[in-house]
C-alpha cells in the first residue's frame, strides 16, 4: 500500500523541500540536544570531545617533558609521574585517537556515501555518550588522584592487586571497556551503513575510496577490541574475585595478558592510520587537481595490511622468551607489513606527481604526514629485526618509534582534514594568516621532540623512568626535547587560535571551496540536518563527481526521496555489490533513551568499580531492560509493501526485507562476539601449554548429566526459535514456540550456574577452575541474552510489530539461538575435555 | 546484454587469500607451541611444521590458479571485474606473504 506524499508547502523547490525535511530531521533547541541522534551532530561532539582529551593528553605529556628535561628533577614524585604517563597514553589512545577516527567516520562517511544518516542513529548517541561518561571515569580519577599507574598496556603482573592493590588498575579496565563500547557500537553500524546505505548507483567499484578506508577499519575494530575487552574482564575478574588467570602461582600466566592485549594493540595501530590514510586519499586527489592513481592496488593493500596487522602482535613481546623460530614469523610480517603501507605512499606521489598541486595549508601538513611517517615506518623496520629489537627494546628509540608512527600518521593527516573540511561544518573559509606559521612550529617541534629521542634510546635511556642522575649523556637530549615538546605546544596553541578566528572570522561560502569531487560537497554548507534534501543516483565513480551542480539539482528534489512522508526519516538501503536500491529504510527519531541508557552503563561501571556488586547486578538489568525498551517501538507497526522512492522505482520498507540493517547488524555483531569467544579458547589453551603449575592438584570433574543437560537446552532453545520462525511465517501465533524456547533457555542457564557452583579445582584455587568457570559464565550470559531477545519477541508480537511480512525479530533470534547453541557446544565440550587436556600433561619430559 | 549483480556472499572471497594466511600463522604457531612444551625431537618438529606450510601453499596455490583461470563472469555488472580482480590480487598477496613469513624461519632452531 502506497502511502501519500505530504503536500508541499510554498517556495521555490528547494525552499519547499526544505522546510518539509528540516522539522523531521532536526534536533530541537535546549535540553531537547540531550535526544539528538543526527550524525552531524554527533559526529561534531565526538571530534570536540576528542580534541578535549587531546588537550588534557597533551598537557600531560608536558608535564613529563618538564620532569625529565633536566638531571634528578623534583617537579614530581614518582607515584605522580606514573599516573601521569599512564594517563597521557591512555587518553591519547583510546580517548583522542580511536574517538576521533570514529568521529570523523560518523560526520564524513553517510555525507560521501549518499545517505542521509547511519543505520542505527540512537545505537550512535549512546556510542557516544559511552564515550564521554567513560572518558570522565578516567579523566576524574586523575583529579582524585587514583589514575592508573601501571602504563598504557597495564601490564600484568605490575596491574595485578598485589602490587597495585587501590583502585587505579580497576579505574584503567572498567573505563576502557566502558569506552570501547562505543568503539565495538559504532564499529558495526559503519560496516552495516557502508555496506547497505549508499546511493544508488554506487557500487562497490563506484565507492570513493575513504568507503573502503572505513570499512576495512571497521571490520577491523570488530575483531580487535574483542581480545582487550576479554583481557580486561579477566583481569577485573582476577582483581575482584580473586580468579588466578595471571597469577603463576596459581595456574595462571602474566604473559597472556601481554598476548591478548597486543591482539588489540597493534592492529590498533593500523585502525588509526587507515581512516588517516582514507582522509589523504579523498584530499590528495582534490588538491593535486587529478583523479588518485592505483584505487585498485589501494583496496588490495589495505585488506593485505589489515590482515597482516592482526598476525604480528609478538613483536612486542620479542623479549619475553619466546623461542627463535616463532619469533621469526612475527618478525618477518612485520618486516612485510611495510610493502601495502608503501603501495599507498607510492600511490599518493605518483597522484602528486602527476597532477597540478595546489600549495596551500592542507598540503603542507600532506607533507608533514609524509616526512614523518616515513620515518616511523622505517624505524619499524628497524624494530622488526630481533636482534635489533633486543638492544632498543623499552628504551626511548621506541617511544620514538611509535610517537612518528601514531603521532605523525594521526596529527598531520588531521589537522591537514580540519583544514580541508573545517568549511563543510562551518560554512566558512579559512582566514590562514597564522597557519603557516603553526604548521611550521608543530612540524619542527614535533620533530625536535622526537627525532632525538631515538638517540635518546640509543644511548640507553630506559621508558618510564621518573628521572634519571645525569651523567649518562642524555641530559642535552633530553632538555631538547623538552624544548621541542613546548615549541610543538606553541603551534597547536596558534592552530586553535586559527581555527577559532576562522569561525569569527572567515569568509561566508555556500558550496564547496576546494572544486572538491566528493559527494560531501554536493549539499549547502554547512550541511542540514537531513544531509541531502534528495539521494543522488551515481553513475560512475563516486569520488569524480561534480558537486556544485550536483548540489543544486539534489536541493530541487530531483534525486531519490525529494519529499517528505509519514514524518519518516527515510534514507536508501541498496544492495552491497551492485548499489541498487533495495529497500527504504526509515530511522529512528530523536530520544532520551541513548543517554539513559549510557547513564545507567556509567551506574553499573561506578557500582563494579566501588565493589557494589549487588548494586553492579542491579542496574546491569536497568540497562538490559533499557535496551530491551528502546527496541519496542523500532520498525514500522503495519505492512505497506512497496513504497515509491523517486525515478520510478518503489522498494518496500526495511521491515520487510530479509537483509535489513538489524539483520547485517547481528551478523557483526557476532563475528565481534565470536572473536571474544575465540580469544577464550586461546587463553585456556595457552594457560594449559604454557603456564607454570599445571596440572592443578585437584583433578577436575564436570558433571557429566548437567553438562549434556546444558547442551541439550540450549539445542531445544535454538530448535523452539525455527519453529517460532515457521509459525509466523504461516500466519500462525508462535508465542508457543518462544515460551519453549525460553523455558529452554532457563533450563540452559541454571544447568551452567550449577556447573560453576561445582567446578574443581574452585575457581579461585587454580586458573583452569577459573577458565572452565570462564567458559560456562559465557554460556549462561548468552542464554540470558537470548531470554532478552525472547522478552522482545513477546512485546513485539503484542504491539503489532511482528507479522508475515515482518518477521526480522524473529529471524534474529533465531540467529543468536544458533549462535548461543553452538558456542555453548564448543564451550561445554572444553570443559568436558579439561580433565584429559591436564593429565595430558603429566606426560611431558 | 542485461547484467546482473554480484551476490554480496562474493564479499567474503575478499577475505579468503589472507584467511588462509592466518590459517598458516596460526597452525603453525600452535604445533610449534606444543612440540616444543612437550619436548618434540627437532627433527620430527620441523617435520610437522613444512607439512603444515606446504598443505597451506597448496591450498592457496590452488584458489590462485582456479580464480586465475577463471574469467570474471560477462553477464555480472562491472563490479564483478573489480572484485574478481581484487580477489585475485589479495589471494597472490597472500602466497606471497605465506611463503616469506612462514616457510624461512623453519630454518632456524625449534626451541631455543
Amino acid at each position: 500500500m502506497n502511502t501519500p506524499i505530504e503536500a508541499a508547502p510554498q517556495g521555490s523547490p528547494a525552499l519547499r523541500l526544505h522546510r518539509q525535511l528540516v522539522p523531521i530531521w532536526a534536533t530541537g533547541p535546549g535540553l531537547h540536544r540531550l535526544a539528538a541522534v543526527n550524525h552531524s551532530v554527533i559526529g561534531v561532539r565526538f571530534m570536540a570531545t576528542a580534541f578535549v582529551f587531546f588537550a588534557i593528553g597533551g598537557v600531560l605529556g608536558m608535564l613529563t617533558r618538564v620532569q625529565l628535561a633536566t638531571p634528578d628533577a623534583a617537579f614530581m614524585d614518582s607515584e605522580t609521574y606514573n599516573q601521569i604517563f599512564t594517563m597521557h597514553g591512555s587518553i591519547l589512545l583510546f580517548l583522542f585517537a580511536i574517538p576521533m577516527l570514529e568521529g570523523i567516520a560518523v560526520y564524513l562517511t553517510p555525507k560521501m556515501l549518499g545517505a542521509r544518516d547511519f543505520a542505527f542513529p540512537r545505537l550512535t548517541a549512546y556510542g557516544y555518550w559511552c564515550y564521554l561518561f567513560g572518558g570522565m571515569i578516567l579523566t576524574g580519577s586523575l583529579i582524585a588522584g587514583v589514575a592508573p599507574n601501571s602504563g598504557w598496556f597495564m601490564y600484568t603482573p605490575l596491574s595485578s592487586n598485589v602490587y597495585t592493590p587501590g583502585i587505579n588498575a580497576d579505574v584503567w579496565l572498567l573505563g576502557v571497556t566502558f569506552v570501547e563500547i562505543s568503539a565495538l557500537t559504532l564499529s558495526v553500524e559503519i560496516v552495516v551503513s557502508i555496506l547497505k546505505m549508499r546511493a544508488p548507483g554506487m557500487s562497490l567499484d563506484r565507492m570513493p575510496i575513504f568507503g573502503w578506508y572505513m570499512l576495512v577499519t571497521a571490520l577491523m575494530m570488530v575483531v580487535a577490541f574483542p581480545p582487550l575487552i576479554l583481557a580486561s574482564i579477566l583481569l577485573e575478574a582476577e582483581r575482584a574475585f580473586g580468579l588466578p588467570f595471571f597469577d603463576p602461582r596459581r595456574g595462571g600466566d602474566p604473559l597472556l595478558w601481554q598476548h591478548l592485549f597486543w591482539l588489540f594493540g597493534h592492529p590498533d595501530v593500523y585502525i588509526i592510520l587507515l581512516p588517516m590514510a582514507g582522509l589523504l586519499s579523498t584530499m590528495i586527489p582534490v588538491l593535486a587537481n587529478r583523479t588518485l592513481i592505483g584505487y585498485r592496488a589501494i583496496v588490495v593493500a589495505i585488506i593485505a595490511l589489515a590482515f597482516v596487522s592482526f598476525g604480528i602482535w609478538v613483536h612486542h613481546m620479542f623479549t619475553v622468551g619466546i623461542p627463535h623460530l616463532a619469533l621469526a614469523f612475527f618478525s618477518a610480517g612485520t618486516a612485510i607489513v611495510a610493502v601495502p603501507t608503501a603501495v599507498q605512499i607510492f600511490a599518493w606521489l605518483a597522484t602528486l606527481a602527476h597532477g597540478r598541486p595546489r600549495w596551500n595549508v592542507p598540503m603542507l601538513y600532506v607533507f608533514g604526514f609524509l616526512f614523518t611517517f616515513v620515518i616511523g615506518g622505517l624505524t619499524g623496520v628497524m624494530l622488526s629485526i630481533v636482534p635489533f629489537d633486543w638492544q632498543a627494546h623499552d628504551t626511548y628509540f621506541v617511544v620514538a618509534h611509535f610517537h612518528y608512527v601514531v603521532g605523525g600518521a594521526l596529527a598531520f593527516p588531521l589537522l591537514a582534514g580540519l583544514y580541508y573540511w573545517l568549511p563543510l561544518l562551518t560554512g566558512r573559509t579559512a582566514v590562514h594568516q597564522l597557519s603557516v606559521p603553526a604548521f611550521w612550529l608543530v612540524f619542527i617541534g614535533f620533530n625536535l621532540t622526537f627525532f632525538l629521542m631515538h638517540l635518546t634510546g640509543l644511548l640507553g635511556m630506559p621508558r618510564r623512568i621518573y628521572t634519571y642522575p645525569g651523567h649518562e649523556g642524555w641530559i642535552w637530549l633530553n632538555l631538547l626535547s623538552s624544548v621541542g615538546g613546548f615549541i610543538m605546544t606553541i603551534g597547536f596553541g596558534l592552530v586553535v587560535i586559527d581555527l577559532l578566528a576562522q569561525l569569527r572570522y572567515g569568509r561566508r561560502v555556500r558550496r564547496d571551496p576546494w572544486r572538491a569531487t566528493t559527494l560531501e560537497w554536493a549539499m549547502p554548507i554547512p550541511p542540514a540536518p537531513y544531509a541531502f534534501a534528495s539521494i543522488p543516483h551515481v553513475k560512475a565513480r563516486a569520488d569524480c563527481v561534480a558537486s556544485g551542480e550536483l548540489a543544486l539539482s539534489l536541493a530541487r528534489g530531483e534525486g531519490y526521496l525529494g519529499f517528505a512522508r509519514n514524518g519518516w526519516q527515510e534514507t536508501l538501503g541498496v544492495h552491497m555489490t551492485s548499489g541498487a536500491p533495495e529497500q527504504l529504510i526509515v530511522l529512528s527519531r530523536p530520544s532520551y533513551l541513548p543517554l539513559c541508557t549510557a547513564l545507567a552503563t556509567a551506574a553499573t561501571v561506578l557500582a563494579m568499580l566501588f565493589q557494589f556488586y549487588l548494586l553492579t547486578l542491579a542496574v546491569g538489568l536497568l540497562v538490559a531492560g533499557l535496551l530491551v525498551f528502546a527496541g519496542q517501538n523500532a520498525g514500522l507497526a503495519r505492512d505497506y509493501g512497496p513504497l515509491p522512492v523517486g525515478h520510478g522505482v518503489s522498494v518496500p520498507p526495511h521491515t520487510e526485507v530479509a537483509d535489513a540493517p538489524p539483520w547485517l547488524a547481528l551478523i557483526f555483531t557476532l563475528v565481534a562476539d565470536g572473536t571474544l569467544f575465540t580469544s577464550l579458547l586461546f587463553g585456556t589453551l595457552y594457560l594449559w601449554i604454557s603456564a607454570p603449575n599445571w596440572p592443578p592438584a585437584a583433578a577436575p570433574e564436570p558433571n557429566l548429566l548437567l553438562v549434556l543437560a546444558s547442551f541439550a537446552a540450549l539445542a531445544i532453545a535454538a530448535a523452539a526459535a525455527r519453529g517460532s520462525l515457521r509459525s509466523g511465517a504461516a500466519g500462525r501465533a508462535p508465542q508457543g514456540w518462544i515460551a519453549l524456547a525460553a523455558i529452554a533457555l532457563v533450563a540452559a542457564l541454571a544447568a551452567a550456574v550449577a556447573l560453576i557452583g561445582g567446578v574443581i579445582p574452585p575457581p579461585r584455587a587454580h586458573a583452569l577452575g577459573a577458565t572452565a568457570s570462564a567458559l560456562l559464565g559465557y554460556v549462561a550470559l548468552h542464554a540470558g541474552i537470548g531470554l532478552l531477545f525472547l522478552l522482545s519477541n513477546l512485546m513485539r508480537l503484542a504491539a503489532g510489530f511482528i507479522s508475515r511480512q515482518r518477521l526480522l525479530d524473529l529471524r534474529l533470534t533465531r540467529l543468536w539461538l544458533d549462535y548461543t547453541a553452538l558456542t555453548g557446544a564448543v564451550a561445554l565440550a572444553l570443559v568436558l575435555v579439561l580433565p584429559t587436556l591436564a593429565a595430558i600433561l603429566e606426560t611431558r619430559p | 546484454m542485461t547484467t546482473r549483480a554480484v551476490s554480496s556472499g562474493r564479499l567474503w572471497w575478499l577475505a579468503a587469500g589472507f584467511g588462509v594466511w592466518c590459517s598458516g600463522l596460526v597452525v603453525l604457531y600452535a604445533l610449534h607451541a606444543i612440540g616444543c612444551a612437550f619436548a618434540w625431537r627437532a627433527g620430527l618438529l620441523r617435520v610437522g611444521l613444512a607439512v603444515a606450510l606446504v598443505a597451506h601453499l597448496i591450498a592457496i596455490g590452488w584458489m590462485w590458479r582456479e580464480l586465475a583461470a577463471r574469467h570474471p563472469d560477462p553477464t555480472f555488472d562491472p563490479t564483478g571485474a573489480f572484485l574478481h580482480t581484487a580477489v585475485v590480487w589479495t589471494v597472490i598477496a597472500a602466497f606471497v606473504a605465506i611463503v616469506l613469513t612462514l616457510g624461512p624461519p623453519l630454518l632456524l632452531t625449534t626451541c631455543m
